[in-house]
């Protein structure tokens, strides 16, 4: 009884002892308020006058710093306080100056400008609600390797985060002040997140972005944004890559032809239709509500060729004048004839625009590698050689479009 | 102690010192020597009362009682009376001493509770429990009188376990009282009630029920063998009994439930568990216990099954929360603040901006003041206690935040912590989740969720280690039991509940008639009840 | 009381048992093993994986039915003798104790690099070891309580995130289904069968179950549900990322928790949620792999209890556990043990039944 009491009573003070070591640990806590919560971030060229760069992680000869050229780095820091809890209060989210922070760094690499961030502020950078991440065409041009290596290794960053191509210089995006939101960088990513919504845009996260880019078969393509003279975003196409370098962008319309050809739903982009060419009066606004698509394969003359057919459904939203009768069920099978016509022209510009760069954003390649893996791993194998052949795959289109409905009014 | 496996018997094995060595003495019929022992034994206490007399005139006697715990009026009017004035078809007979102890049985006293007894220590300890004892000269006997009178409480509504819909009796400190209410609702001939003397000075009276034919033997036999085992010298409460006959002394979980509801103790006897009740306690005690009867409460029953069965789901919640809560929130707000929605966690940074202290310690200090508090609660008088909770939470709190000692968050959670832990039903349950919630969230200070997670493996694997009377403790869930499964995080029709949880070992397993089980006939030929009330003592 | 006989381990205790065993820390890195084996054919070799993993699984319960009373390190005594049984036990014991240390060092190394960051990799490695050291201080019939208690918590998370992540996957992603490249697709079953390697502590149960004959039954349950949630896990990565992303990825399961949102935003990622739960799982795993040990030592020092042991162990396997240098060195490491041991977990299995199959040896069948 006596031993057993002190063996019971010994291996407590053991187990105690065990455990002492842990309150020396909170190795790992840090507080909220003690990081500093990076909302977004703009990737630009440094330019001349940037190059006033502290040697952080790097000396000038013992620890050389690689030789890319220098990125020009901002960040958009929540400053903790300035944004008030819960709806409403006080209402001062209006000057984005008060409740944001950004700050501006040089670096030779994307770490290496965080590096340098670091060193100016107080709080640990925090990566984990980083939503934005926006990077100027010139820097997306010459390649995007570096930052996607940085932001894929690094465990805090999301996945649903935007990744997007400016015009222009990133940094702008990170000081733009919309009224509608307290923090720009939110606007700008409910304005994408809704564009999705409203069959807009594709979802494109940074996630999806890398996954395309990938894939053998199959480029990267982002969203391509413009700062308006309001402080306002304006989503103004694609822009698509070949391996990791930008190498051209879509019109905002276009935008909407490849939501067609990939049958993204729902669907929301409306269309002008001429009925004749010659008459102005003629045009009907249409808004297309549902996109189906297929792609058929197949092989001619040892080249992949594809057919792809399109169904829109779409509601008649406007005709602008009053002589054309819509409740005549022939002049609507019109409307749909000819904008079948319009359309299929208007989806193979589009791929005859991917075709030109080599940039197979449709993924038509991993059709292939699927549907025809013996002719893939024979005639191809490699995204490089896929590049290739992209160009000259031929393309067949068809597109049907059905009028359902025309809305409150009659005629 | 030492004589544990000796047969047993009704009366108490424990014996107190001081009356041992009474244990071989009889009564030889001279009052003298009665009076010197009683005199020895009891050291002229003075709330004794002696009173000498003649029985019929003739034979002289004493009566000894405590005067405080004796009712009065029934000594002097059916045995006082009837002893000094012989009734009318006694009158002018001259009863030698030899029939005198008959006599006064069958013919004088007007009394149903009398008996002869001839050990001293029997008579000592009938004294000692508020009976009177009548010694005669020459008579090698005395006669015990029931007598005791003890004043006691009504019947009242009970105080922790209320209930909307259902019966509004609580059990009282009286155990006759608590035993009728037991049988009244349970007019089982098979209910066996089998009492017990436990306390070497105290001399409680303990009783343990069970239903014969549905509880397993050994539940009995074990339960005999541990309440054997027992040698304290008072018990005042059923808490004192719980914690010589629970499994586990070093665990913070409860291994014995208890209730003040007549109810469910009947409830629970007819599951095939035992109850055990102490004389002085308005609580009694269920054993075996699972640990799904502290979420578990009377209305579940007595309401219909789906309403209750949200019910209980919302009290697991409460549960769940009043354990976890602060703890995730530390790791949430100081680990991993990438979980929550970005405009939410920018607010919440800006709430938590001008606070001095890491979350773990502000949650240590709110949630340790809230126990300060509660526990103040509880002692003040009534009519303080209802300012002071008020005053408590939206003064302190309020007061908290904007001192900038707490985040607005802080208070949120642990109001919601607090509020969740008083959903649950079984005060000691909630206890010791209480309990462990301070070392969950010193874990979740260090390693955060991981922390949290590893909190919880530990705290399960105990949960899973801990068995009461031999039923693994997170029955009927671990180790599964289909049928179980019916009750456990809701409540099934009472139609489809159709036997008694497996895990109690029933003898008769089925509840319900008309089901098709292999050992259900036994029950189809119940004897009809016998309908008899029990006296009110 | 009446319930706790010699015997009381049900089938689907056991079926249990296995399925939390098989679901661990391997998960992980599960999709990546078998997409660099296959590409978009990984469901496809992660089901040959099973199969394989399963024949291992039937050929240990088979044995163990045909000597319903005695675990492998008894009747590989009497089958292939003492000296070579011996021998035999010694293998299993060095090698499910290495398999706990990189469980666990793995484990550590997954926490270390995504949520605590600054903690050392040796806390969390001894944290988990403890904690599984403790757990096996207690009988047989808690273990396969233990078990029972978490089994939900594996499903929860797995079949949550593939529900949610259906929503971005790609069929095209998924095919072609079958891949032909013979040797490397070879390897990647041996790879997937080697996170199989838990099962053996069927052998260890059947002696305690309540009726052994019902073993197979159990095997097959619990190899249906463990493979049925790696083929999910691999499928759903595999759908969402697509095979040349996967490769890019350490941990495409972790990712995949990463890139699922709950519904209306409650949660806005899940990865550290998924990384909490699974704490369970890789719980579950090290308790069985540590178990094992334990209980092959006590037979070979034909001891009384096992627990004796639980606290001399843990310094070796701890050890052992911090050899790896690092991340890629470790999973070097895991790979190569995980094929070797399936020549302790396959072909010895294999030869004593084969040998108890010819030499007629059977155990007494249960009075």
């Amino acid at each position: 009884m006596d031993r057993r009491g002190l063996l019971a009573r010994l291996r407590l003070l053991a187990a105690a002892l065990l455990l002492t070591p842990l309150l020396s640990g909170c190795w790992d806590r840090l507080e909220i308020d003690e990081r500093a919560v990076v909302l977004g971030v703009s990737i630009d060229e440094a330019t001349e006058g940037d190059e006033r760069e502290s040697e952080i992680s790097h000396v000038k000869g013992s620890l050389p710093p690689p030789k890319h050229g220098l990125v020009k780095v901002g960040v958009q820091i929540a400053l903790p306080g300035r944004i008030p809890l819960g709806p409403g209060e006080g209402g001062g989210g209006t000057d984005p100056s008060q409740t944001l922070w950004v700050i501006h760094v040089v670096g030779h690499s994307i770490d290496d400008a965080f590096m340098n961030l670091q060193q100016q502020v107080s709080s640990k950078l925090f990566f984990g609600h980083l939503r934005i991440i926006a990077v100027s065409e010139a820097v997306a041009r010459k390649g995007m390797e570096n930052i996607n290596d940085y932001f894929r290794r690094n465990s805090e960053v999301r996945r649903m985060a935007w990744l997007m191509v400016t015009k222009g210089k990133a940094s702008s995006l990170m000081t733009a002040a919309p009224k509608l939101e307290r923090i720009p960088t939110l606007f700008l990513m409910s304005t994408l997140d809704n564009s999705i919504r409203m069959g807009k845009f594709p979802k494109d996260f940074i996630g999806i972005y890398w996954s395309n880019s990938s894939k053998k078969g199959q480029e990267g393509f982002l969203p391509y944004v413009i700062l308006k003279d309001e402080q306002n975003v304006e989503i103004s196409g694609l822009a698509y890559f070949r391996s990791e370098k930008m190498v051209g962008s879509t019109k905002p319309m276009e935008v909407a032809g490849y939501l067609g050809l990939k049958g993204v739903n729902p669907a929301g982009y409306r269309a002008v239709v001429m009925l004749d060419e010659d008459d102005p009066d003629s045009a009907v606004m249409t808004n297309v509500t549902h996109r189906q698509s297929k792609i058929k394969l197949s092989l001619k003359d040892g080249m992949p060729h594809f057919h792809i057919q399109v169904e829109l459904e779409a509601n008649l939203e406007e005709k602008l004048s009053e002589h054309l009768a819509i409740n005549d069920p022939s002049v609507i099978q019109q409307i749909e004839r000819k904008q079948s016509e319009t359309s299929v022209k208007f989806y193979q510009n589009i791929i005859k625009q991917t075709q030109a760069k080599g940039s197979d954003i449709f993924g038509f390649g991993e059709q292939i590698r699927s549907k025809k893996p013996a002719y893939w791993s024979r005639e191809i194998g490699t995204k490089e050689k896929w590049q290739e052949m992209y160009k000259e795959t031929t393309f067949d289109v068809e597109v049907v479009v059905k009028i359902r409905r025309i809305g409150m009014k009659a005629t | 102690m030492r004589k544990t496996n000796s047969p047993k018997k009704k009366t108490s094995v424990t014996v107190v010192h001081s009356l041992q060595e009474y244990e071989d003495r009889q009564i030889s019929g001279s009052l003298e020597e009665v009076d010197a022992i009683i005199e020895e034994a009891l050291g002229g206490t003075e709330d004794l009362s002696v009173r000498k007399f003649l029985i019929f005139g003739q034979h002289r006697a004493i009566m000894y009682g405590f005067s405080h715990m004796v009712n009065h009026v029934m000594i002097n009017e059916a045995i006082m009376r009837p002893l000094m004035q012989p009734p009318y078809h006694l009158q002018g007979r001259s009863i030698p001493v030899e029939e005198l102890a008959d006599v006064l049985l069958q013919e004088t006293l007007y009394h149903d509770d009398v008996s002869k007894e001839n050990n001293v220590a029997a008579l000592l300890r009938a004294l000692l429990g508020g009976e009177s004892v009548i010694v005669v000269e020459g008579l090698g006997e005395a006669l015990l009188v029931g007598s005791r009178n003890i004043d006691k409480r009504g019947i009242e509504q009970p105080a922790t376990e209320q209930v909307i819909r259902g019966p509004r009796e609580g059990f009282i400190e009286s155990l006759d009282t608590n035993l009728s209410l037991i049988r009244y609702r349970l007019q089982s001939a098979e209910l066996r009630v089998e009492m017990r003397d436990i306390g070497r000075r105290t001399k409680s009276k303990v009783a343990v029920c069970y239903m014969e034919g549905i509880t397993d033997p050994k539940l009995v036999e074990e339960l005999d063998r541990r309440l054997d085992q027992i040698d304290i010298d008072g018990v005042l409460d059923s808490g004192y009994l719980e914690q010589f006959i629970e499994d586990h002394k070093w665990s913070p979980f409860p291994q014995v439930q208890y209730t003040e509801r007549p109810d469910k103790i009947v409830a629970n006897l007819l599951e095939g568990r035992l109850a055990i009740m102490v004389d002085g306690s308005p609580l009694a005690l269920v054993v075996p216990t699972v640990f799904n009867q502290f979420y578990q409460t009377v209305e579940d029953y007595t309401e219909r099954f789906l309403l209750m069965s949200a019910i209980r789901l919302a009290r697991l919640v409460a549960l769940v929360f009043s354990l976890v809560f602060p703890s995730l929130y530390v790791a949430i707000i100081s680990f991993n603040p990438e979980l929550i929605p970005t405009e939410f966690a920018v607010a919440v940074a800006g709430g938590r901006a001008g606070v001095p202290f890491p979350a773990v310690v502000e949650v240590l200090i709110m949630e340790v003041s809230m126990e300060v508090l509660r526990e103040a609660t509880i002692r003040l008088p009534q009519q303080v206690g209802g300012a002071l909770s008020i005053v408590g939470v939206l003064v302190i709190g309020q007061a908290a935040v904007s001192a900038g000692f707490a985040s607005p968050i802080t208070v949120v959670i642990i109001a919601l912590t607090t509020i969740g832990s008083f959903a649950t039903p079984a005060y000691n349950a909630a206890l010791a989740l209480r309990l462990l919630r301070f070392p969950l969230i010193i874990m979740a200070g260090v390693f955060g969720l991981y922390g949290i997670m590893i909190g919880l493996i530990v705290i399960v694997n105990h949960l899973l280690s801990l068995k009461s009377f031999g039923v693994p403790y997170l029955s009927p869930f671990v180790p599964g039991d289909y049928n179980g499964l019916k009750d456990l995080l809701i409540r099934g029709p009472l139609g489809k509940m159709k036997r008694r949880p497996a895990f109690l070992n029933p003898q008769d397993t089925t509840k319900l008639a008309g089901t098709d089980d292999e050992s259900g006939e036994s029950e189809k030929g119940l004897p009809p009840l016998e309908t008899t009330r029990p006296s009110p003592s | 009381m009446g319930n706790t006989n010699e015997r009381p381990i049900t089938m689907l205790q056991t079926a249990t048992i296995l399925v939390s065993t098989l679901i661990g820390v391997g998960v992980l890195p599960l999709p990546l093993f078998a997409v660099r084996a296959a590409d978009s054919a990984a469901p496809f070799v992660t089901m040959l994986g099973i199969g394989f993993a399963s024949i291992s699984l039937l050929l240990l319960t088979w044995l163990g039915i045909r000597f319903p009373k005695e675990t492998i390190f008894e009747y590989s005594n009497r089958i292939i003798g003492k000296w070579l049984g011996t021998v035999g036990t010694l293998l299993v014991i060095l090698f499910f104790a290495i398999l706990t240390s990189l469980a666990a060092r793995e484990f550590g190394e997954v926490v270390v690099t995504s949520v605590l960051k600054s903690t050392p990799v040796e806390v969390t490695v001894i944290v988990m070891l403890v904690l599984a050291a403790i757990s096996t201080r207690k009988p047989l019939t808690l273990f396969a309580y233990m078990h029972n208690f978490y089994f939900p918590w594996l499903l929860v998370p797995v079949v949550l995130i593939s529900i949610l992540s259906l929503n971005n996957a790609e069929i095209v992603n998924l095919q072609p289904i079958i891949w032909s490249h013979p040797q490397k697709v070879f390897i990647g079953t041996l790879t997937i069968a080697a996170l199989f390697q838990g099962s053996f502590v069927i052998t260890v149960i059947i002696p305690s179950m309540r009726k052994p004959q019902k073993a197979m039954r159990a095997s097959i349950i619990g190899i249906l549900i463990a493979g049925g949630l790696y083929l999910v896990i691999v499928s759903a990565s595999v759908g969402v990322f697509g095979a040349e992303e996967i490769k890019k990825l350490l941990w495409p399961t972790l990712e995949l928790a990463k890139a699922t949102s709950l519904p209306a935003n409650v949660l806005e990622r899940l990865d550290a949620a998924f990384l909490a739960v699974w704490v369970t799982a890789v719980f579950t795993t090290l308790l069985s792999s540590y178990f094992l040990t334990l209980y092959a030592l006590k037979q070979l020092f034909k001891m009384q209890d096992h627990r004796v042991f639980s606290f001399i162990l843990l310094p070796f396997v701890f050890f052992m556990a911090m050899l790896p240098q690092n991340v890629t060195h470790l999973y070097g490491v895991i790979e190569d043990v995980g094929r070797i041991g399936l020549v302790i977990t396959t072909a010895y299995p294999a030869v004593l039944a084969l040998l108890a199959f010819v030499r007629k040896k059977r155990g007494e069948s249960d009075g």
